[in-house]
């Protein structure tokens, strides 16, 4: 499959908006937070995106910002005659009241510690995932320090 | 038999760094792992924030001391990308060159840590020997030993000296010559194989799913690597191939994972000679640089252990208002149950050994 024909059938699909392409490999979209589980099963599926590189999670104040990196490595989608491999961005909002979306781990294994992460640094919380633990800060740790009203000196005499 | 957990690190020889492997074993066999991180964490993308964009090149020199320069460069491609800075022509070639410097120094000290794994402690001393001949290469041009900050905004901190083509040539001389000695005695040797074939099996497909990339995934027969599937700097017009080895169809084992490395070490001296045939005359550092940023932007490039991904967002000041890291170690390590199971106690070493690990990347 060509990038313009995967751009245009991925933006046809339901929840998708504001798709374009920021480099010659990158196609970049928005996603409805409720039709988000759908999408990504069809964009391993029927897309060929078997490599889920990073989650990132992003404070915007108020709300709170997910951006998704999916490779393909197996280039089932390809750029005109080169052998470049195709990279997706998917972006989620959610509110701040209501920091959840459903997991994609079950999808992707590679995803269980990046939700992991934003879960530990950012308070975002992922759905049916195995396993919502901290992973880089100890356990007992209060509070999400990625977040941009992260009071540092409260939560210190509290540790 | 009763089944128990058994705790390896922080402090254990296998751990290579500050992290804990929870193993739960049936007899000798393992039948579960739980690795924990955190013990090295030092909030690199909270400090980012509330650094100049400029600053931070001292920061990513930090989150790998194998692996410094690859670090840098990821970052400062990643700004370029956000602030649509133009490098010089002869800037993109002495990058590629220390790239591959690096990643020739990287794969020794892996190679160097891997020997004491597998109870070869000679073998730690003859590959950090040959390690520290690149490192004095890196020293040339950047004046340190171990954390660089070479690689700046818009091209890099200065020229390369006289000389250095020629004792980049010396070293890769009698570099050739070390490693065709090194198979002699590892890969042709029956202890060395016994104790890597056949052991921490996993697919390609496997690889793919979990996010094990770089030199492992290489090391299933995947033909991937970015310096040619997403080609930064200078990578297009080199003269070079993607290596990579397999254990069988579709899979790969320890033996073959360092294999790949191997084959890439010699890869990189044949890129770095390519280089210094192409190289042009010009200035290393762009002219002007811009201070502030707005929008994102994301680069990846291959580290030496895989794909290294960088994001960041700019609010039109002079700090990033949002950095984010991807370590290719990081999901590599939360996929080790996958790769563990089946397996004996006395293999562990060799299996997290032949994965390369890196903590201070992982833990940011």
């Amino acid at each position: 499959m060509e990038i313009k024909e995967l751009m245009q059938e991925l933006s046809a699909l339901k929840g998708v908006s504001n798709a374009s392409m920021i480099r010659d490999n990158v196609v970049k979209l928005d996603i409805d937070k409720n039709s988000s589980k759908e999408f990504f099963t069809k964009l391993r599926d029927d897309f060929g995106f078997e490599h889920c590189s990073l989650i990132t999670a992003i404070d915007n104040q108020p709300e709170f910002e997910l951006v998704y990196h999916f490779t393909s490595v197996n280039k089932s989608v390809t750029v005109g005659s080169t052998d470049m491999s195709v990279m997706m961005e998917a972006h989620v909002f959610l509110e701040r009241d209501t920091p959840t979306i459903e997991s994609i781990s079950d999808l992707w294994g590679g995803a269980n510690w990046h939700e992991r992460e934003a879960f530990d640094l950012m308070g975002i919380y992922f759905v049916g995932h195995p396993d919502l633990r901290r992973v880089l800060l100890p356990e007992g740790f209060a509070g999400h320090p990625l977040r941009k009203d992260y009071v540092y000196e409260i939560h210190e005499e509290e540790w | 038999m009763a089944e128990m957990w058994i705790s390896m690190g922080p402090q254990h020889p296998m751990t290579h760094g500050l992290w804990t492997l929870k193993v739960k074993v049936d007899g000798e066999t393992i039948t579960d792992a739980d690795p924990e991180l955190g013990y090295l964490h030092r909030s690199v993308e909270k400090m980012g924030e509330r650094r100049k964009y400029f600053m931070n090149t001292t920061l990513t020199d930090r989150l790998c001391y194998a692996s410094s320069t690859t670090w840098t460069h990821n970052y400062v491609l990643t700004v370029e990308e956000l602030m649509n800075v133009e490098v010089p022509e002869r800037a993109k070639y002495i990058r590629t060159i220390m790239l591959e410097l690096q990643r020739l120094a990287s794969h020794l000290m892996w190679a160097g840590a891997y020997m004491p794994d597998l109870g070869h402690i000679t073998g730690a001393l003859y590959f950090w020997r040959d390690r520290e001949l690149f490192l004095n290469l890196l020293e040339v041009p950047s004046g340190s030993r171990l954390l660089y900050n070479y690689i700046r905004i818009g091209g890099v901190k200065r020229d390369l000296p006289d000389g250095f083509v020629e004792k980049t040539e010396r070293v890769f001389k009698l570099f050739e010559k070390r490693l065709d000695e090194y198979a002699d005695l590892f890969e042709n040797s029956k202890i060395f194989r016994m104790r890597t074939e056949d052991v921490g099996n996993f697919t390609a497909a496997q690889a793919q799913n979990l996010g094990i990339t770089g030199p492992n995934m290489r090391g299933c027969g995947t033909k991937f690597d970015l310096r040619k599937n997403d080609p930064y700097e200078i990578y297009e017009e080199i003269d070079w191939a993607i290596q990579t080895r397999e254990a069988g169809p579709g899979y790969s084992d320890c033996f073959s994972r360092y294999m790949v490395r191997i084959d890439e070490m010699k890869e990189s001296i044949r890129i770095i000679r390519d280089c210094f045939k192409k190289m042009p005359k010009g200035p290393t550092l762009a002219s002007a640089i811009p201070v502030r940023a707005q929008g994102e932007a994301f680069r990846r490039t291959e580290d030496s252990r895989g794909e290294a991904l960088m994001y960041v967002v700019g609010d039109g000041t002079d700090r990033p208002y949002r950095w984010k890291i991807k370590s290719p170690m990081f999901t590599t390590i939360s996929a080790c149950p996958h790769y563990l199971k089946g397996y004996k106690l006395a293999d562990i070493p060799a299996i997290m050994g032949s994965i390369d690990i890196c903590i201070g990347e992982t833990d940011k």
